[in-house]
């Protein structure tokens, strides 16, 4: 009994302490010229879509919920948001070649569509970032006509 | 006091987790950043080399550079289109083997369904880029190069990681970058511009038979020639 107390502890403490490890948040006010509802015009509803479901990991500028800032789960989600926008930033979309612009929008669109994104670790947590079939169908049309567009 | 011990030590170890992970994530902004240098180290030798070379290119070259600037408009026209229509170069360039000849191994394991066939073909496509000689290229090749390096770059780390459903996904906009690549620079190799009307995508192939990569065995034979190169 005594050593699940000092465990218990231990454990308490060790808590306590990682919160003091510096961490740096992924936020930015600044909307770049090359963001891609700036660039693109999107509609509002493609727009709120976007930013629930997408930009969060996706873009510089992420929206932490209060939970997130406790650690050690802002590791963990510090490292999805650094490996998504490394595959895609909305942000700086602006800033790829015609030809990665077409590869990245094919991407992003079959993606939706097989349901990969967004990724089920992150909606088991945001309930509203999930993408209803309507919400799908939407967003695929919608990119879909920029790709051809493009 | 020897729980105050342990309790420090824990909370060393803890520190020293953040600080090593944290490093990590140096380590490997560095090496992008190294990257990036190389790249821009590479283009500085080019513009250089084209500087000099350009006129005093003799014979084969000199054609070569000729029916580029001819070729020109023909490829901004195919690269802003979006079904990127693609014609065949009558150029004899064996410059683009290595990566033609990895993009094959590709599309013969996709064929297979053989996941880690296309694994392997796509990282020799990556060393066949980083060994390609981009010295021989002019301004516009380059930039138009370098779009379409980086495109099929990104799709080879892929289909390197990748489950097969995925593979085949990156390899059809690979096809469409190896493609525009010859369209660009031409190969001395005979391939065949092959058409999945399934997927609506171009392929090529080194034999006259169809063989869809884009399904495995489900629809090996789904498709039709398109054209011929070479």
């Amino acid at each position: 009994m005594k050593i699940f107390k000092k465990i218990a502890i231990l454990l308490i403490i060790v808590l306590i302490g990682v919160q003091f490890v510096p961490t740096t948040y992924n936020t930015s006010n600044e909307v770049l010229e090359t963001d891609f509802i700036k660039t693109y015009n999107a509609p509002k509803n493609i727009q709120n879509l976007l930013k629930t479901s997408c930009y969060d990991c996706h873009s510089n500028n992420t929206n932490y919920p209060w939970y997130s800032k406790i650690q050690p789960g802002i590791w963990f989600m510090q490292k999805h948001v650094n490996e998504g926008k490394e595959e895609l930033n909305l942000s700086t979309f602006g800033d790829y070649s015609g030809r990665r612009k077409k590869s990245k929008l094919k991407s992003i669109i079959s993606q939706i569509k097989d349901d990969e994104m967004p990724i089920a670790s992150y909606t088991i947590i945001h309930r509203d970032a999930k993408l209803s079939k309507e919400d799908k169908t939407l967003l695929i049309k919608w990119l879909t006509n920029l790709r051809d567009s493009l | 006091m020897k729980n105050l011990k342990k309790t420090f030590g824990i909370l060393l170890f803890t520190v020293l987790i953040a600080t090593v992970s944290s490093c990590k994530n140096d380590a490997k902004k560095a090496d992008s950043n190294g990257d990036a240098q190389t790249m821009e180290m590479n283009k500085e030798g080019e513009d250089h080399d084209n500087s000099d070379g350009h006129h005093d290119n003799n014979g084969e070259e000199a054609e070569m550079s000729h029916d580029n600037s001819d070729g020109h408009h023909d490829n901004d026209n195919a690269s802003s289109n979006d079904e990127r229509d693609i014609t065949a170069s009558t150029q004899k360039n064996g410059a683009t083997s290595g990566i033609i000849d990895s993009y094959i191994q590709i599309k013969n394991a996709l064929v297979t369904d053989d996941k880690d066939g296309a694994a392997k073909g796509a990282s020799m496509m990556l060393m066949a880029f980083s060994n390609f000689d981009m010295s021989q290229l002019d301004e516009a090749q380059h930039k138009e190069y370098m779009e379409i390096y980086e495109s099929a770059k990104e799709q080879a780390e892929h289909i390197v990681k990748s489950p097969i459903d995925h593979q085949r996904e990156h390899f059809e906009t690979m096809s469409t970058d190896v493609n525009d690549l010859i369209t660009l620079l031409g190969t001395d190799k005979t391939l065949y511009v092959d058409y999945c009307p399934m997927k609506k995508v171009s392929w090529l192939s080194e034999t006259k038979d169809i063989k869809n990569p884009f399904y495995g065995s489900k629809m090996i034979t789904c498709g039709n020639i398109k054209s011929q190169i070479n």
